[in-house]
């Protein structure tokens, strides 16, 4: 048997089970009757599923980088309508954390990359977000020199210095892990080789940088695509 | 306008009941009421045969017996979906590997998994809009009038809507099916001068290939498969391609770095199966028969070739017994299928004669000839081609030369038919010659075909008419004859007014072409205009 179908099956199983765990979860926190669960205890219970979700993407897609099997599907996507539907997976654990989860860009535009990535992408950065947000997280997108930036802020203490510098060097990223295999370390690792997979013959290709204090006060990761 | 879907009937399919529970309180929590669940693959179809559901939720993963793509296969093929219903195909997996593999049979839309109430919610609202603003165009394209879906798509696309990438990409797909590949061109053309995308680089070298710009389309294909080894269909598009440039080994070698991506691909596996075969690897056409034999099992594109190749080519590898007993199987799963008879019986030809029975071979063959004309006039031209073949393998050449001349003018205007008939002809080392045969026959069936448009043109109708009408009777199965000739008769009783006797005449025509093959981007416009005509006398 192949190792990528015994991952494939366990991941199989363990997100049958997420999914089991997502929507009792859901039940009791909708449930007036209910006695034995906080609320807030449950809807963290959520948001740490719903990470654990993203964590099993991640480690299926690390694979497959590893084997050179993940290779960009690139359409043209409405920046918009694909906001929205990032945001409808992860409006419900931002609300249970007291989190504002908002979107802002121009209704036409658009940008080319492959939407299941960085969907997958997002989820997992709007979770980090989550953990250091205060009140809001913001989600926006625009053209710049050629590339489509996507920004997700938040108003936090920010990222490290040791961060952004780092990151400010070019594929940096990729020495990340090496250097430290924190989980925040490990999800930048990965957003970077993902946005890598975005290339345009004419030899662009995609990044992440870091910064603080955009728009919002806090950290700011930017998902630049060719 | 959200929430449209509350009020439609849904049906939950998973093997696990946990999973079904917990997707019907999603839906009940969205105010869904009429939810229908099916623990299994049969049982969806049971439940989906008695019931048109709006929505069919269908897990993937279904345990043993049929997955989920089955379902949706098995669905679409004996119609349980209405053109408005929607399936949505639920996976664990990372669904992009899908998305490409199930060309032919895609779903509405994938849902992975785990997912909450709030994305389905967000996902139907999306569906039944896009639905709704497509409804002009799905009802064109239920009647084939695939100009008028053209034109209500432009009508779409000239609001420039969020879903714009999608709509130009629906068009090329409906540009390629009409024949319009110029239309198509200029779209891929345009795509790709903003960005690369792999749609639309796949529709440049499809536009190529079918303009029979063979090299062209090669070179894009391989280009496709460099930028991305995943891409299963520029596969297929490469080994069909390198097929009709007579690269018969370089096709399997495609085909089978395909089907190692994407195991799962039925058609795919009888397609190598068949050139394995041809180009004497007998061990691989068994390998990817025995495949192919099995994905098919549970499935509503089961056909008995799958059984017959598997028979043949374990009959090349000197496995006569085991050969015999598939062929046993091919009527226990087929009952009463005069098409299962005559594969049944040419298939013992094969191994009988590999016996050195002769005799045995040939009485086969006489079952062959028996079961072929019980599929009438129509008989698809692949039996035909089977039944050339194994005449060639019993040294029968005059009748395998006359077989092969009547499916040349059956098909004289089909390339992937003819690319298989020459196929056909290597494999069962047959001298004829056939690019020859097949160049000589097509002059001819063009040379009566324009003879007949010429004398339309001239006015003398009956000259044309009668023919058009000697060579639809001399080849039946002839598309486009049939359609001239159905079309000559049109224009005269345009003009000089219709009998019923005509009228069912060029019914006979237009019915032989529906169903040779009802997708014919040339039908909608003869049918039409046929409706428009009453009988005057």
């Amino acid at each position: 048997m192949d190792f990528s179908d015994v991952l494939a099956s366990s991941i199989h199983d363990i997100k049958n089970s997420l999914g089991l765990i997502l929507n009792a979860l859901n039940e009791l926190v909708n449930d007036s009757n209910n006695h034995i669960a906080n609320p807030r205890q449950a809807s963290l219970l959520q948001h740490e599923t719903q990470r654990a979700n993203s964590a099993l993407i991640q480690l299926l897609n690390l694979y497959k980088l590893g084997n050179a099997q993940l290779v960009a599907r690139i359409n043209e996507h409405n920046l918009d309508d694909f906001f929205e539907d990032v945001i409808a997976e992860n409006q419900a654990t931002c609300r249970a954390l007291n989190l504002e989860l908002t979107q802002t860009c121009d209704s036409h535009l658009t940008g080319y990359f492959d939407a299941d990535l960085i969907h997958g992408l997002l989820n997992s950065a709007i979770g980090n977000a989550g953990r250091y947000a205060n009140t809001k997280i913001l989600l926006s997108a625009a053209i710049e020199e050629r590339y489509c930036v996507i920004r997700l802020e938040d108003d936090g203490a920010g990222f490290p210095d040791a961060l952004t510098q780092c990151l400010s060097a070019e594929n940096a990223a990729h020495q990340l892990i090496a250097s430290d295999s924190s989980r925040t370390h490990l999800g930048l690792y990965f957003a970077s080789r993902i946005a890598a997979l975005h290339r345009t013959p004419d030899g662009r290709t995609g990044m992440i940088r870091l910064r603080n204090a955009y728009t919002l006060s806090g950290g700011c990761f930017e998902l630049w695509l060719p | 306008m959200t929430d449209e879907f509350i009020n439609k009937k849904f049906l939950i399919v998973d093997d696990f009941s946990d999973m079904r529970s917990a997707i019907r309180s999603i839906l009940r929590s969205l105010e869904v009421t009429q939810i229908d669940q099916a623990r299994d693959g049969n049982d969806a179809i049971a439940q989906m045969t008695s019931k048109r559901y709006d929505v069919v939720l269908c897990d993937y993963n279904l345990g043993p017996g049929k997955d989920g793509q089955q379902v949706l296969e098995e669905a679409r093929h004996h119609l349980l979906l209405n053109i408005d219903s929607i399936f949505i195909m639920i996976t664990a997996e990372n669904t992009r590997d899908m998305v490409m593999s199930a060309v032919e049979y895609a779903p509405d839309s994938y849902l992975s998994k785990p997912f909450t109430k709030e994305i389905l919610k967000r996902r139907l609202d999306k569906l039944f809009e896009r639905k709704a603003d497509l409804k002009k165009v799905s009802k064109a394209m239920i009647v084939k009038d695939y100009n008028a879906a053209i034109t209500a798509l432009d009508a779409l696309i000239a609001t420039n809507p969020k879903n714009l990438p999608d709509l130009l990409k629906l068009k090329t797909e409906i540009c390629m099916t009409a024949n319009r590949y110029d239309d198509a061109m200029v779209i891929f053309e345009q795509v790709l001068s903003e960005h690369e995308v792999s749609w639309a680089r796949l529709g440049i070298g499809k536009v190529f290939y079918w303009k029979k710009k063979h090299q062209q389309a090669l070179e894009m294909f391989q280009q496709l498969i460099e930028l991305d080894p995943n891409l299963v269909t520029a596969y297929d598009w490469l080994a069909k391609t390198q097929a009709e440039l007579k690269q018969f080994d370089a096709a399997e070698q495609t085909l089978h770095a395909a089907v190692k991506i994407s195991p799962r691909g039925l058609k795919r596996q009888q397609q190598l199966g068949d050139l394995a075969l041809s180009n004497g690897h007998s061990e691989q056409a068994e390998t990817a028969f025995t495949r192919a034999v099995s994905l098919a099992r549970n499935s509503a594109l089961n056909h008995p070739s799958l059984l017959a190749g598997l028979a043949r080519s374990k009959s090349s590898n000197n496995k006569h017994i085991e050969a015999l007993k598939i062929i046993g199987e091919i009527t226990k799963a087929f009952p009463n299928q005069p098409e299962a008879l005559f594969y049944k019986a040419t298939a013992t030809a094969a191994i009988k004669q590999n016996q050195g029975d002769t005799e045995a071979a040939a009485a086969a063959m006489e079952s062959a000839e028996q079961a072929i004309s019980q599929c009438g006039e129509l008989a698809n031209s692949k039996l035909g081609l089977e039944m050339a073949k194994t005449y060639a393998q019993l040294g029968d050449h005059d009748k395998a030369t006359a077989l092969i001349q009547s499916a040349i003018a059956n098909n004289h205007d089909d390339e992937e038919f003819l690319m298989g008939l020459v196929q056909v002809c290597r494999e069962a080392g047959f001298e004829y010659d056939t690019e020859t045969a097949i160049r000589e026959i097509q002059q001819g069936v063009v040379k009566t075909n324009n003879t007949g448009v010429y004398l339309i043109k001239q006015g003398k109708f009956d000259d044309a008419i009668h023919l058009l009408h000697e060579a639809a009777e001399e080849m039946p199965g002839n598309k486009t004859i049939n359609l001239n000739a159905a079309k000559a008769m049109i224009i005269k009783m345009e003009k000089f007014g219709a009998s019923m006797d005509d009228i069912l005449k060029v019914r006979r025509y237009v019915e032989r072409v529906q169903t040779l093959a009802p997708q014919d981007w040339r039908l909608h416009e003869v049918i039409s205009r046929l409706k428009n005509i009453s009988p005057t006398a």
